[in-house]
């Protein structure tokens, strides 16, 4: 039980009054910067590492992290208040959060969220405090070919994500494929579909896409009368009631396991795991008929995962000491600047800071809640303003949200194309899911694939040679054919799915 | 967070404003004018070994210059974009920016990138950072030394895999030299993504040969986790005083990631000379190199002059190396 008393000593330097603030104003900046569209968690950290250097090395860790998984619940604030996902980990939420602030429930989806986030971030952190070491290493399984699995298996989910129609799903997810290939290839290193301009060489921003495709479309779409409009919650819509929080516990659960599980993969993002939890809950929901309309599911799965995924990424970080995310790499330089080096040295050499850090994670999830659950109403007032003036501050947001992805107005000419293009996938009932899906996984998908050629030097067989890849892809395949067996067999379709407005 | 946006708008209105101020004539003798900022561009996202770099470096600079320095991260297309904003740039020393070899040797060389620039249209002010190269192997790995492992692939070409950061970048041009002088060649890897997943695969031993630069190993070594066969450099590293050169195993294989500060060709010979030594100290200024040296960085100072130099230098050798890296593509 060694364990158990370097994280009670850890506990008292993590409750030291000093550190104690540190954190709290951590966790307040990084839930303010996850609000603010453009900066995320990357950015965010790494232009607040210079008000941390004259700290002490564990005052100065506690307070990043905290800004690190602040940024993640602070950006389903906007997502779901207004359409706008402050970061990218936050994208897949704005489905259900927003259709739920339409409803007047925004203030129930803020708080599961809140609640989800504590305990994926919770789970999280004793994953790594009881099994850091076994679990940095089954990280390292995951090669370029299992990588490559995962991302098909990912894809796959895509039926899931399809409404009413199996064609219109393609569509759009074929188009997130298409949109993902922009830019330099990652393994040749030839431009493509970038016309001439070096501005597209990197791509078209994630990020951009998102704000215009759901934000601004959103507001086009109301700006002709489409959609109802944002309802402010009353007082008492402001707390779950028994039944949200009957229906999220297996949400939370699911978004636990899948953001914690992928959090250990070296080269995973957050919004991987955030998408791939929504994805679970449409496939295996018990009121996954409801998703897309307002289901509390759809906020407290991908919100767990998020969470999940971000303390979970800091296992390869303590065990190994390779950073699994941009996030991380950027808070691994602070640890550097501090004269830590984070891996299995670090505990033999700064034990107390090491557990005094993870034992911070502890707090700062706590913190994170005590301070969110409060402050749900502050958030939710916001929707007091009137329409017209909310909509120009949406706006002004999207704008700046976009300018500051790159400080470059070109991101900004991006959200409005997809601001439009958004507009049109809505007016042909191009369900915009997919779409999203595609475009985070699709580059993943490519660059493993091509990875893992190149280590078998162009034999297709090395997906098949390698036991969990084969698992992996297995569990893809019988994903992508249900709805085709269940159809060919004849099967009955459950009385949930049989009321599916969509079916 | 408002604040933050608020001093980048501040940043950016008043980097436009130095361009248009510019153009009534501002004397270079003035330099630096008190309340003008210098804007210093790096060409990666904050949070790069670049970037940590430059803002360690631009405090002190600031106190040599006597005003204000800037750091204005234009990330994207490998420092591409950044780059090109350096170059378009008024050369008044109101603007510089970090470059790295060889991606910003590179970039020009490659026509369908489309890059606006050259060699010339920098002029290089100072170099901070020297990284070597090197190549690694898993302890307990049948190749115990450098001779054992470059027979081996000369034996059997491309029987080795062997990491990248992409194509094209210092690891891709270092096997290239290697093959060029030794005759053996490995089948690389390119992991587009960086260092950090280069040293995951190569660590779940998914990939045999881990080749990159010394500040991305330190720590590995120290954990016993690789096995450094050879480092391409002249001296050992001070960061590795046991791992052996290549020049030392009898191959002539040099190769490593330098970093320094330019300014747009075309700047005043004062300005020139000015920012030059402020450069100097900053540099070379003690608490930097500390600092420097916790990131796993060891500082290793040049002039402009001979930056210069060896910028045409790692040219040349890329230039050589260029036809087999774009036939190891296909």
């Amino acid at each position: 039980m060694d364990v158990l008393a370097d994280l009670l000593g850890g506990l008292a330097t993590a409750l030291s009054p000093q550190n104690l603030l540190y954190a709290f104003i951590g966790c307040l900046l990084g839930t303010l910067i996850g609000v603010l569209p453009g900066i995320g968690p990357v950015a965010g950290v790494a232009l607040l590492i210079p008000l941390t250097l004259n700290l002490d090395p564990t005052s100065a860790i506690i307070m990043l992290a905290a800004i690190f998984y602040g940024t993640q619940y602070g950006g389903t604030i906007t997502s779901v208040l207004l359409n706008t996902p402050g970061e990218a980990a936050s994208a897949i939420t704005t489905i259900d959060g927003y259709a739920m602030t339409k409803q007047g429930r925004a203030g129930v989806a803020l708080t599961i969220a809140a609640l989800g986030s504590f305990v994926g971030g919770t789970v999280a952190t004793v994953g790594l405090v009881v099994a850091a070491k076994p679990l940095g290493d089954l990280g390292l399984r995951i090669g370029p070919p299992e990588f490559f699995a995962l991302m098909v298996l990912g894809i796959s989910l895509l039926v899931a994500l399809a409404g009413r129609s199996m064609t219109k799903a393609l569509i759009s997810g074929v188009l997130g494929l298409l949109i993902s290939m922009v830019g330099i290839d990652p393994v040749a290193g030839a431009p493509r579909f970038t016309f001439g301009s070096e501005r597209l060489l990197d791509g078209i921003s994630f990020v951009a896409v998102i704000i215009g495709l759901f934000g601004l479309s959103e507001i086009l779409v109301a700006a002709r009368g489409g959609t109802a409009q944002a309802v402010a919650p009353g007082l008492r819509a402001l707390l779950p009631g028994r039944a949200d929080l009957r229906r999220s516990v297996p949400a939370i659960a699911r978004g636990t396991g899948i953001g914690f599980a992928l959090g250990l993969v070296p080269g995973m993002t957050g919004s991987v795991s955030s998408l791939l939890a929504y994805g679970a809950e449409r496939r295996f929901s018990r009121h996954r008929a409801e998703l897309g309309s307002g289901a509390v599911e759809g906020v407290a799965g991908p919100e767990t995962a998020n969470n999940a995924h971000a303390n979970g990424a800091l296992v390869p970080l303590f065990t190994l000491g390779i950073p699994a995310s941009p996030t991380i790499a950027v808070l691994m330089g602070a640890f550097l600047q501090q004269g830590l080096t984070p891996g299995p040295t670090l505990f033999a050499e700064h034990a107390d800071v090491a557990w005094g850090i993870i034992a911070s994670l502890f707090v700062g999830n706590v913190i994170l809640l005590v301070l969110n659950v409060p402050l749900v109403r502050v958030w939710t007032s916001i929707l007091r303003i009137p329409y017209p003036v909310l909509t120009a501050l949406i706006l002004t947001f999207m704008v700046v949200g976009a300018y500051t992805i790159n400080f470059s107005v070109f991101d900004v000419f991006v959200m409005v194309a997809f601001g439009l293009l958004g507009l049109v996938l809505r007016r042909l009932d191009i369900p915009l899911a997919p779409l999203v899906l595609t475009l985070v996984l699709g580059p993943l998908m490519e660059r493993s694939l091509r990875e893992s050629l190149e280590l078998s030097q162009g034999d297709l067989t090395v997906f098949l040679t390698r036991p969990i890849c084969v698992v992996l892809l297995v569990i893809a395949l019988a994903i992508a054919v249900s709805p085709l067996l269940s159809r060919l067999l004849g099967l009955r379709k459950p009385a949930v799915l049989a009321e599916d407005p969509e079916a | 967070m408002k604040v933050k946006i608020a001093v980048t708008a501040v940043a950016v209105a008043t980097a436009l404003a130095a361009c248009g101020a510019q153009q009534s004539g501002g004397a270079a003798g003035a330099w630096p004018r008190k309340g003008k900022p210098v804007t210093l561009i790096v060409s990666f996202a904050p949070g790069a070994a670049v970037d940590a770099a430059a803002r360690v470096v631009a405090p002190v600079l600031e106190k040599e210059l006597g005003t204000n320095v800037e750091v204005l991260n234009k990330p994207g297309a490998g420092g591409q974009i950044g780059y090109t904003a350096l170059t378009k740039a008024k050369p008044d020393g109101y603007t510089i920016g970090a470059t790295g070899s060889p991606s910003v040797v590179v970039s020009p060389l490659d026509p369908s990138r489309g890059a606006t620039y050259t060699r010339q249209s920098f002029l290089p002010l100072g170099m901070q950072v020297l990284d070597p190269m090197l190549v690694g192997v898993a302890p307990g790995s049948p190749y115990k030394d450098l001779k054992a492992l470059i027979e081996a692939v000369k034996a059997k070409p491309k029987s080795v895999t062997a990491t990248t950061t992409g194509v094209q970048t210092g690891e891709h041009f270092a096997l290239a030299d290697i093959q060029q002088k030794t005759g053996a060649e490995f089948a690389p890897v390119h992991f587009s993504e960086g260092a950090s997943s280069a040293i995951a695969a190569f660590l779940g031993k998914h990939v045999e040969a881990y080749v990159g630069n010394v500040s991305d190993v330190k720590d590995l070594v120290a954990q016993g986790k690789i096995q450094v066969l050879g480092v391409m450099s002249a001296e050992r590293s001070p960061f590795l005083p046991d791992a052996p050169t290549f020049a030392e195993q009898g191959y002539q294989v040099e190769g490593a990631t330098a970093r320094g500060y330019s300014a747009p060709a075309g700047l005043p010979d004062e300005v020139r000379v000015k920012l030059e030594s402020a450069l100097k100290k900053a540099i070379e200024d003690p608490a930097v190199v500390a600092k420097m040296k916790d990131l796993g960085l060891a500082t290793a100072y040049k002039s402009g002059q001979d930056y210069s130099t060896y910028w045409a230098d790692q040219e040349t050798t890329v230039k050589q190396a260029l036809p087999l890296v774009r036939n190891t593509k296909s």
